[in-house]
């Protein structure tokens, strides 16, 4: 930024100066400027201050405009859920003997345990939806043709792992509710064949209930391979993004110059401000209740799967009658397939975008029909 | 070479000596009854030893029908003297001391409304085996037995609900329904609560009677200690003993004793007493401060239920509500005295208890501190996003 070349100039060695003169300050901020807080791309060969100005000077993809930055909002509340779930992480206990009076101890002793598993519970739920509405808005634009065909596979893995994520986290604390929302899960992943028990098994569960070696497996997933692999997968989504852009019409470009880094930044500030509101606000409005510990022996009746796999229950469940299990699984895995590998069997001549809204709007109803069935059935 | 043959024809004959005489040392009784040897095999004397011949005599060891008959041969086919066998070994007390069973059972029978209609002669009164089987007879806490707890009330229907045989003496065919229906069966039968009570314990095991006037209390008190010591101090145990009235069966019922329901309470004393009689009155009294209480209770239940799902400490409320409920649970046998005093008191501590924790948990789960520092935050949140919302206006126009 000017500025800082400007104290370079007056020859006042700065902390950047002397951090850049020992480490690769551009390709650091390269790389974190790949999850979408800097939108153009820096000259990882320059010094970070000539980089960036240099950057600033170059038109800016239109993506990067009011609103498009709400795709930021991804990592904003994965690093939320990062630092409430570490907060957890120092108390909660992963064996079925300790794992609810932990919980139950960061609720009640720990200072704003509550307020934190509350923020932790809604920034979860906020990330899934705003993964989905993104894997919506990218059907929907079409914007999975060539060369974007990973873009749309990096989003539909994204709120994948997202899923996983989820359903992990809330078979941790056994309360009875998260622990038979999770078996409901877990025999939906079952009904697959080969690849379900297969699962099942690496994962010690064998879908009826959670075992002990579940429990410690089911919190490595939530707590280092998953948020692992969702922070890779953001990177990788951003970067495509950086190199094709969302779509045709990203050739239109922001007028160059440093106001439209300053603007970009303000915009994000703006955004994560209202996000925080929005979260902390339901985290203390909305509280989700503590439930009584999981009883294995004890089935509690009307717990269904997560919101997001009510749909591949629903389905399950009408298809029961008709279908064996197995089948009604192969048929959910296919179709899982099929929509992951979208851009290489849909190559048809550009739609039009209504008929992409319209394709959109009747994939989202069926899914909500299903998914009010999986609800009635639970 | 026939020398290492030796050993082995020994052995044969010796079997062919010896088996049939092992044999015949066997009871051979099965052999033409099949199917009470099957029983009998089952049963807790097969486990002990005891043999046929023990209880029928004849002779065993023979399969010859006339010869194994003979004898001291006993068929156990005159009910009359049922009784008598079997005491034949229940009434020795060198016997039974190994098993730690009492030798009393032939003349606690004798007392019993069976042992005596038995004595005078009637053959369809209930003899030992009616009750406990005849081969196959199990210890009495053996789940299947006849005589287990649980089972007791369907061997007692299989005479107590015959309308035919009822009819003859007079008796009531529909008790063992009633008290199938009642608040003691239904904790017995349904609830699975090895402390309720089956018919024998209040009419007796093998002295089985109705309890007589004035015994009542005593029978309903062995379970019920203070609801009867309340009971005996008020003025009604008196006054039902003057009257030939069966002491707590008055108001309770016998047979089809339903469980306490605080709404009832003033509905009983009506049955004797005057609408505007000072009796019935004091029964309002109880009725309500009962059912307030309990209300209260279950208010105060509701919030700790809200509390524990907001993950508060509900340990010291939950030890409190116990308490109060002691004191609840303890204020319908006082009401027994007929005394407005200890009812009052019990409820009243029960209804403190309750209020209290109440108030705590309102106070608790109602706290605002969150609430005001959400709108603090929001106050932040706006300012900053009208200051950032001002500075970007300014740098579109600049641009």
């Amino acid at each position: 930024m000017p500025e800082r070349s400007g104290s370079k100039e007056a020859g006042k060695p700065t902390v950047l100066d002397w951090l850049s003169r020992r480490l690769r300050l551009t390709e650091i901020f390269s790389l974190l400027s790949s999850y979408g807080f800097y939108p153009a791309e820096v000259d990882t060969r320059k010094p970070l201050a000539e980089a960036l100005s240099e950057a600033g000077s170059k038109p800016w993809p239109s993506y990067a405009r009011w609103p498009r930055v709400l795709s930021l909002i991804v990592i904003a509340l994965l690093m939320v859920e990062f630092i409430t779930g570490s907060l957890m992480a120092l108390y909660y206990l992963p064996t079925p003997e300790s794992a609810y009076a932990s919980t139950g101890a960061i609720l009640r002793e720990v200072d704003f345990g509550q307020l934190i598993r509350q923020i932790h519970f809604w920034g979860a739920q906020a990330l899934l939806f705003v993964l989905i509405a993104r894997v919506v808005r990218l059907f929907a634009r079409r914007a999975y043709g060539p060369p974007r065909e990973l873009l749309w596979v990096f989003a539909v893995l994204l709120m994948f792992v997202g899923f996983h994520l989820e359903l992990t986290g809330r078979a941790l604390p056994m309360t009875a509710s998260g622990y038979w929302s999770a078996v409901r899960a877990l025999e939906i992943v079952q009904s697959v064949p080969i690849l379900g028990p297969a699962t099942l098994s690496v994962l010690g569960a064998d879908g009826t209930f959670i075992s002990d070696v579940a429990l410690i497996r089911f919190y490595l997933l939530h707590a280092a391979v998953l948020p692992l692999l969702a922070v890779a997968l953001v990177y990788l989504h951003f970067s495509t993004l950086r190199t094709v852009g969302i779509s045709a019409r990203s050739t239109e470009q922001l007028v160059p110059g440093d106001s439209a880094s300053r603007l970009h930044l303000a915009n994000i500030a703006i955004l994560l401000h209202v996000a925080l509101g929005v979260l902390i606000s339901l985290a203390v409005l909305a509280t989700i209740p503590f439930d009584p510990p999981a009883d294995p022996t004890v089935t509690v009746p009307g717990i269904g799967p997560p919101w997001y796999l009510l749909a591949p229950f629903g389905f399950l469940e009408w298809t029961a009658n008709v279908l064996p299990r197995w089948a009604g699984g192969l048929v959910l895995f296919l179709g899982f397939a099929l929509f992951v590998s979208l851009p290489s069997w849909d190559r048809s001549p550009k739609r039009s975008r209504t008929m992409s809204a319209l394709l959109a709007s009747v994939f989202l109803v069926l899914w909500l029909a299903l998914s009010w069935y999986g609800a009635r059935v639970a | 070479m026939m020398r290492p043959f030796a050993p082995a024809v020994v052995v044969c004959l010796t079997l062919f000596v010896a088996l049939p005489a092992a044999a015949e040392e066997r009871e051979s009784c099965g052999t033409c009854h099949p199917a009470s040897r099957v029983d009998f095999e089952g049963s807790i004397h097969a486990r002990e030893e005891v043999t046929c011949s023990d209880c029928h005599g004849g002779d065993p060891r023979t399969l010859d029908v006339d010869e194994a008959h003979r004898g001291k041969f006993r068929s156990w086919k005159d009910r009359l003297t049922t009784p008598l066998l079997c005491a034949e070994c229940h009434s020795d007390l060198e016997r039974m001391r190994a098993y730690n069973l009492p030798g009393d059972q032939l003349a606690v029978y004798q007392t019993s409304q069976h042992g005596r209609s038995n004595a005078a002669g009637d053959r369809r009164a209930a003899v030992c085996t009616d009750c406990h089987g005849g081969h196959g007879i199990l210890a009495p806490g053996d789940p299947a037995s006849s005589v287990h707890p649980r089972n007791i009330q369907e061997t007692c229907a299989a005479c107590h609900a015959d309308p035919d045989l009822t009819a003859a003496y007079d008796l009531d065919s529909s008790v063992v329904d009633d008290y199938r229906n009642s608040v003691h069966g239904r904790a017995l039968l349904d609830e699975g609560n090895a402390a309720a009570p089956d018919c024998t314990s209040c009419h007796g095991v093998h002295g089985a009677a109705p309890p007589g006037f004035g015994d009542v209390d005593k029978v309903c008190g062995f379970c019920h200690a203070q609801t009867r010591r309340a009971f005996r101090e008020g003025p009604h145990y008196q006054a039902m003993l003057a009257a030939d009235l069966p002491e707590c069966a008055s108001c309770h019922s016998n047979h089809a004793i339903s469980q306490f329901e605080a709404d009832a309470l003033s509905g009983i004393c009506l049955e004797c007493h005057g609408e505007d009689s000072t009796q019935a009155q004091l029964g309002r009294v109880f009725q309500t401060s009962i059912s307030a209480a309990a209300a209260e209770l279950d208010r105060a239940a509701e919030l700790v239920q809200q509390g524990e799902r907001r993950a508060l400490d509900v340990e010291d409320y939950l030890a409190r509500l116990e308490g109060a409920r002691t004191a609840l649970t303890e204020a319908p046998p006082a009401s027994h005295a007929v005394l407005r005093e200890p009812v009052e008191e019990l409820t009243r501590r029960a209804r403190s208890i309750g209020e209290e924790v109440q108030r705590e948990l309102y106070a608790k789960l109602n706290r605002r501190p969150a609430h005001i520092g959400l709108a603090f935050f929001w106050f932040y949140l706006l300012t900053a996003i009208a200051i950032l919302w001002v500075y970007r206006r300014q740098l579109e126009r600049e641009r």
